[in-house]
């Protein structure tokens, strides 16, 4: 991230730009997009963090009760339930989004036809809301009289109406299929973007080497791919993990609490049933895992562009 | 396919049927993106007896509007979708102008500690949505601030920020430094050089950092649900949660659902159609690899 220019300028130039006024000016310009950050997400992330060690709820002011709120989690069946599905539905959903997203970038390359209408229709799930999309969806997974049951009748693939949001696996499997939807547009634009920037000397002397397609992707494209997949495992890992809109609007966390994430049952702790300590302790337990996928794509990402 | 140095690699090998084959493909794709959007849309234009048809139909019968009238008046439209424009439109302007001056000093300018500031700015993004909010919620509580508009601006542009940051920095990071230095060797000012030089040339990095905080404003349920209460001061996206069912309370109204979805995303299709690419460019942009 050195971005000092090089050349004759640079000497005056630098002078210039260290005296100490010119840094009281940096900070002034730096500081109140930090102080906002500051005050509304780094506080309340410590406050959060606080919180979870006490037994604050609606009519008690609470006090420190250590990590009893932490141990408590080890015996809560619905935590580890939500526990173990949200980190299935973030794998599941990331890794299905950056495959998918990757062949459809590589399909728009290939085929020019119809861009007008590619980019717009990419662009509508990515830019509805997550809940707007979980309604639009589960308008589709009506079960008695809904449309994809009675276009799986017509062509003969179902004999009864599927349960696509009242069976716990299947539901697990709707709401994924939702997320992919919603994201599946943004992870191609990016693949694009990180196809666009390969060399296509490299594929050409790969072509002249005599490597058939599928070896190229894998040897040429793939590696040279690396940064942009660390970096939609990131964002995408990052966004899964917290998955609270999509669940709200399908299954608000059902059947029973099949689809219950991470996010859905700290809401409901802290919220619905005004459990301050606990639902603190649930949301910290969601941010140690957020930035652990941020933080560990964020290194491998960093490698890579190096 | 040859010739063009543009890298487009393909799993499937050249011959007769590839093209054929990758555009039925592609209209796969397509139909999957359009369906749901489309079969939204038509749910709205039907009767409420028809929107619970068995077998349902894939194009109404009766077209009607009747559910967007109703929408209108059961949801107070006008008045959400101006509170909606305001917040949204306050809060990505602020956050853009915010963004914009902090992401010039970090490009601009040396100071000590930037690229500590820098990072420590990007790993905030790792905090989730779901372990500030109770906090916040708390301290409206306390200030309150909960159920206001000026509330749910301030959190807003907080939560914006890195995406002003990071869309800003790599649409500055384009502009080349010799421009700046021509100016101050011209004896042009911080300000000056930011406002002269910087400003215009990155001016549709500016609009687009403002349609895409625009947007994330508008589609937020998180922050607009909890830190709200009433219809009057509710925003948008968050109504849907509020379409009331006339008639059979066991019956969920899809028709009314649909065409309250309609009338949440309808708005932000003109933006998408205009400026689409720019929009493509915008989101590229905030995805820099730091």
């Amino acid at each position: 991230m050195d971005i000092s220019a090089s050349g004759g300028v640079r000497s005056a130039r630098e002078r210039f730009f260290r005296l100490p006024t010119l840094a009281l000016v940096a900070y002034a310009l730096v500081l109140p997009a930090i102080a906002l950050r500051a005050a509304f997400v780094i506080g309340p992330m410590f406050q959060s963090i606080f919180l979870s060690f006490t037994n604050k709820n609606l009519t008690n002011e609470g006090r420190f009760v250590g990590i009893q709120n932490y141990v408590r989690m080890l015996s809560d069946e619905t935590l580890i339930n939500s526990f173990g599905f949200t980190l299935g539905y973030t794998a599941a959903a990331t890794i299905l989004e950056t495959v998918l997203g990757l062949l459809i970038a590589m399909l728009l390359m290939q085929v020019t036809r119809f861009k007008w209408l590619t980019n717009t229709l990419m662009l509508l799930p990515w830019v509805m809301a997550p809940l707007l999309a979980a309604t639009v969806w589960k308008i589709l997974y009506l079960e008695d009289g809904g449309i994809l049951n009675e276009l799986l009748r017509t062509f003969g693939l179902i004999e009864g109406p599927v349960r696509w949001l009242s069976s716990p696996d299947l539901a697990r499997i709707s709401v994924i299929v939702t997320s992919v939807w919603k994201n599946l547009p943004w992870v191609a634009l990016i693949f694009m973007a990180g196809l666009a920037a390969i060399p296509g000397e490299l594929q050409e002397a790969a072509r002249v080497d005599g490597a058939n397609p599928l070896q190229r992707f894998w040897y040429v494209t793939l590696p040279q791919l690396r940064p942009s997949i660390y970096l939609v495992l990131m964002f995408r890992g990052m966004g899964e993990v917290q998955t609270f809109e999509q669940i709200a609007g399908l299954t608000q966390g059902g059947p029973g609490t099949a689809t219950t994430t991470l996010a859905v049952y700290a809401y409901q702790r802290f919220f619905t049933e005004t459990r301050y300590g606990y639902g603190s302790a649930i949301a910290v337990l969601l941010l140690l895992l957020t930035a652990a996928i941020g933080g560990y794509f964020a290194w491998r990402l960093y490698k890579a562009n190096r | 396919m040859s010739g063009t140095l543009t890298f487009r690699p393909s799993l499937l090998p050249r011959g007769f049927a590839r093209q054929t084959v990758l555009t039925l493909l592609l209209l796969v794709f397509l139909l999957f993106l359009a369906f749901p959007i489309y079969y939204m849309v038509i749910t709205s234009l039907k009767t409420p007896s028809e929107a619970y048809r068995v077998p349902p139909t894939l194009w109404p019968q009766n077209i009607q509007f009747n559910a967007f009238p109703y929408m209108l008046e059961a949801w107070g439209y006008w008045r959400t979708l101006f509170n909606t424009v305001v917040v949204a439109g306050v809060s990505a302007f602020i956050s853009t102008v915010l963004g914009g001056l902090a992401a010039y000093a970090i490009t601009r300018l040396t100071f000590k500690g930037r690229t500590l500031l820098y990072s420590l700015f990007v790993a905030t993004i790792a905090i989730p949505g779901m372990v500030t909010v109770g906090p916040i919620f708390l301290a409206y509580k306390d200030l309150k601030l909960i159920d206001t508009h000026i509330g749910l601006v301030l959190v807003f542009v907080a939560e914006t920020l890195p995406i002003a940051l990071l869309t800003l920095f790599s649409y500055f990071k384009a502009i080349p430094r010799e421009l700046d230095e021509a100016a101050s060797i011209d004896g042009s000012s911080i300000v000056g050089t930011f406002f002269r030089i910087i400003l215009p040339i990155a001016l549709p990095g500016f609009s687009v950092t403002f349609l895409l905080i625009f947007i994330a404003v508008w589609n937020d349920f998180l922050f607009a649900f909890i830190l709200t209460a009433s219809p009057d001061v509710r925003l948008l996206t968050v109504r849907l949660f509020e379409v009331p069912s006339p008639g059979d309370i066991n019956r969920i109204p899809y028709d009314l659902i649909a065409a309250g979805g309609v009338l949440i995303l309808l708005p932000l299709v003109p933006i998408l159609l205009r400026i689409q690419k720019q929009l493509v460019e915008g989101i590229l942009a905030g995805a820099v690899k730091e």
